[in-house]
């Protein structure tokens, strides 16, 4: 049962926060070096124009007249029109394409990352001290230690380069031309029935998801790993094999799903690390999401898209602790006290 | 948890001492992950101290062309190329990039610079965050509050994205990126140390020494700071793997080291860019995997660390 009381709670929390998180990126535009008209004017425009330019995005204004427009705004996800990378288009548009991209990656991946994760941590905690045990903790800790940046391309050199099965970059072959409906693109192929630029697509995805999930299944291992090993050391663990049941089963009926609770809020922080870490990977890989979209959007200078894109960013990651933290009051009611 | 009890009835004897008398430091070096994680940390802090003192700046950061070969590969893999015959088998062990510079010497210079931007970082995170922590735990009420409150919304964003964010006003440059990610560490080291201050704080001997007229600051540096060096320990150590893999993920993004500057992320993003299509491997290959070895020495030596201060996880059961 999740209670209404905990959850209004945590709520009214977040208020505090997200009014700091707004009030910070409210201010990346007014501390950023740079004027804003002059950017979106040109560097050649007259100084009467910049000028116009500046009264019509309300820059003469007094700073908290500014302030109360921009928190209006950005509670309807607006942001107003990108400076320079897609000049003059609505910030929200561009994101409401992007931002599925991300997604799709990250979920594939983090997807990876739990199907390998939970059993090889489970393993290790059951036959604990064992050599299989040692290899994959000092696999996991590996895992953790070499960046997606090379990892990356250790995978692109392997699989792209030297075996050819899978593509270096991007997200589909350049021969299929897909009309997005949703943006993520696994979907979208499906619905309209083309399969081979499905399977074009999901090619594309592989290396990716597979980079991000050796992340994430290192991550989510050590932790179900250690989990375990607590949960094994229960009294109700030692009265359940006490009543004579077998250690398997007390393991699986009883340790694995009070176990499971640490490695759920594991997997709900790992998810947002990973969308801070789309950046590389789409980087890497050559993909279009709003991880490449910021990067180019803060050399240009595009303040409104990076605004928009950091507000993103923040509202879902804390979105995804809030998730995180409901889940784990209903698999453990204590846990409101 | 073993170290505090020490601490309390070791009293005024000497550093060296209570190390010995530590069961902490005698469990950290019994494992063996960790002693692995300390020696590397070692090995990367002499190539570090002795690429700093005999690499010549000039040939790692200006090109070289004319003078070495261009894009070789490493030299001892190459068995019959021109590179060998003319420079000996281990004249690039490392190859050279598309500036003709000898990548070894780079990898060994990005060693430098890595260990001393990360220092610096790690240094002035902990600083910040120990000091912000143990004020808010020790003042409580408003203090804590504000301080606390402040650091929850740093946490909101995911560190790399609030690091991009602050590029955004800063500016680049490897000292800006620095300046980004202390203070994205801060909250971290925070949290950290109020949750251990105020554990500190609950014991009677604290009442005691107030009780005995010592001001504030005697009491959060004599009784309070010391209670909390373990935590702080671990969590500096854990954060110096980070911050490496950061500092460079910055400059691979184009945000950190300047053209020219032989950082690890620098090579790296150059290497991948512009040298993995067309299969010159090592530009990129090399600098890769000096940074994961170096994170992977501090990632085993922190997690000994926290074995070491969490006796629980030791003990097998059948």
């Amino acid at each position: 049962m999740i209670s209404k009381r905990f959850v209004i709670k945590r709520l009214l929390l977040l208020v505090p926060v997200l009014f700091g998180v707004a009030t910070f990126v409210f201010a990346i535009l007014h501390l950023a070096p740079g004027d804003p008209a002059r950017v979106i004017a040109g560097q050649r425009a007259s100084e009467e124009f910049v000028r116009q330019v500046r009264t019509e995005l309300g820059l003469n204004d007094p700073i908290w007249v500014q302030y109360g427009r921009f928190l209006l705004e950005a509670v309807q996800l607006e942001f107003g029109n990108s400076y320079q990378i897609q000049k003059g288009t609505p910030v929200k548009q561009i994101l409401r394409y992007k931002l599925p991209v991300t997604l799709e990656m990250a979920l594939y991946g983090q997807f990876l990352g739990i199907l390998f994760g939970i059993p090889v941590g489970l393993l290790g905690a059951i036959k604990q001290d064992a050599i299989s045990d040692h290899v994959t903790r000092i696999g996991a800790l590996a895992g953790i230690s070499v960046p997606i940046y090379w990892s990356g391309p250790l995978l692109i050199l392997l699989f792209a380069q030297v075996l050819g099965w899978f593509p270096a970059s991007g997200r589909i072959a350049s021969t299929f031309d897909i009309n997005p409906i949703t943006g993520v693109i696994t979907f979208d192929t499906l619905v309209r029935g083309n399969f081979a630029a499905f399977e074009s697509a999901a090619m594309h995805l592989f290396l990716p998801a597979a980079v991000i999930g050796i992340y994430s299944m290192a991550l989510i291992s050590r932790m179900m790993r250690s989990s375990m090993l607590e949960v094994i050391r229960q009294d109700y663990m030692r009265t359940a094999r006490a009543k004579g049941q077998g250690s398997k089963i007390t393991i699986l009926k009883h340790g694995f799903r009070n176990a499971l609770i640490p490695v759920v809020t594991v997997i709900g922080i790992q998810f947002g690390t990973l969308l801070g870490g789309a950046v590389l990977t789409e980087t890497v890989f050559g993909i279009a999401g709003i991880g490449t979209l910021l990067v180019s959007a803060i050399q240009v200078g595009d303040y409104p898209v990076v605004q928009g894109t950091v507000l993103m960013f923040a509202g879902l990651f804390t979105l995804v602790n809030l998730l995180v933290d409901v889940t784990y009051s209903y698999l453990d009611p204590r846990i409101e006290q | 948890m073993s170290t505090e009890t020490q601490t309390e009835d070791v009293g005024q004897r000497g550093i060296v001492e209570r190390l010995r008398a530590s069961p902490f430091l005698s469990e950290l070096l019994s494992n063996r992950l960790a002693v692995a994680g300390l020696t590397i940390i070692f090995a990367m802090v002499a190539i570090a101290l002795y690429s700093r003192l005999f690499v010549d700046l000039g040939s790692v950061t200006q090109s070289q062309i004319g003078t070495n070969p261009n894009l070789a590969p490493p030299s001892w893999l190459s068995k019959k190329t021109a590179i060998t015959g003319e420079y000996g088998t281990f004249a690039y062990p490392f190859g050279t990039d598309i500036q003709s510079r000898d990548i070894f010497s780079r990898v060994l210079y990005g060693t430098w610079l890595a260990m001393k931007y990360g220092t610096i970082t790690v240094g002035a995170s902990t600083l910040l965050g120990v000091g912000l922590g143990i004020l808010a735990a020790y003042y409580g009420d408003i203090t804590d509050n504000v301080i606390m409150r402040t650091m929850d919304v740093l946490l909101a964003f995911p560190s790399l994205l609030l690091a991009l964010a602050l590029v955004a006003i800063f500016g680049t440059g490897l000292w800006k990126v620095v300046i980004a990610l202390t203070l994205v560490y801060t909250p971290r080291f925070a949290r950290v140390v109020r949750g251990a201050a105020l554990k500190v704080l609950e014991d009677e001997y604290i009442e005691a020494t107030e009780a005995l007229g010592a001001k504030d600051p005697r009491v959060i540096v004599r009784h309070i700071l010391p209670n909390c060096l373990a935590p702080i320990t671990v969590q500096s150590t854990l954060n110096f793997g980070l911050a490496i893999i950061d500092l460079a993920a910055l400059s691979f993004l184009g945000f950190g080291a300047e053209a020219g500057t032989p950082s690890w992320g620098l090579m790296l993003s150059n290497g991948v860019k512009n040298g993995l299509l067309t299969g010159d491997w090592w530009w990129s290959f090399f600098p890769g995997l000096f940074l994961a070895i170096t994170v992977l020495g501090f990632n085993l030596l922190g997690d000994g660390m926290r074995d070491a201060l969490d006796p629980r996880m030791r003990e097998t059961v059948d």
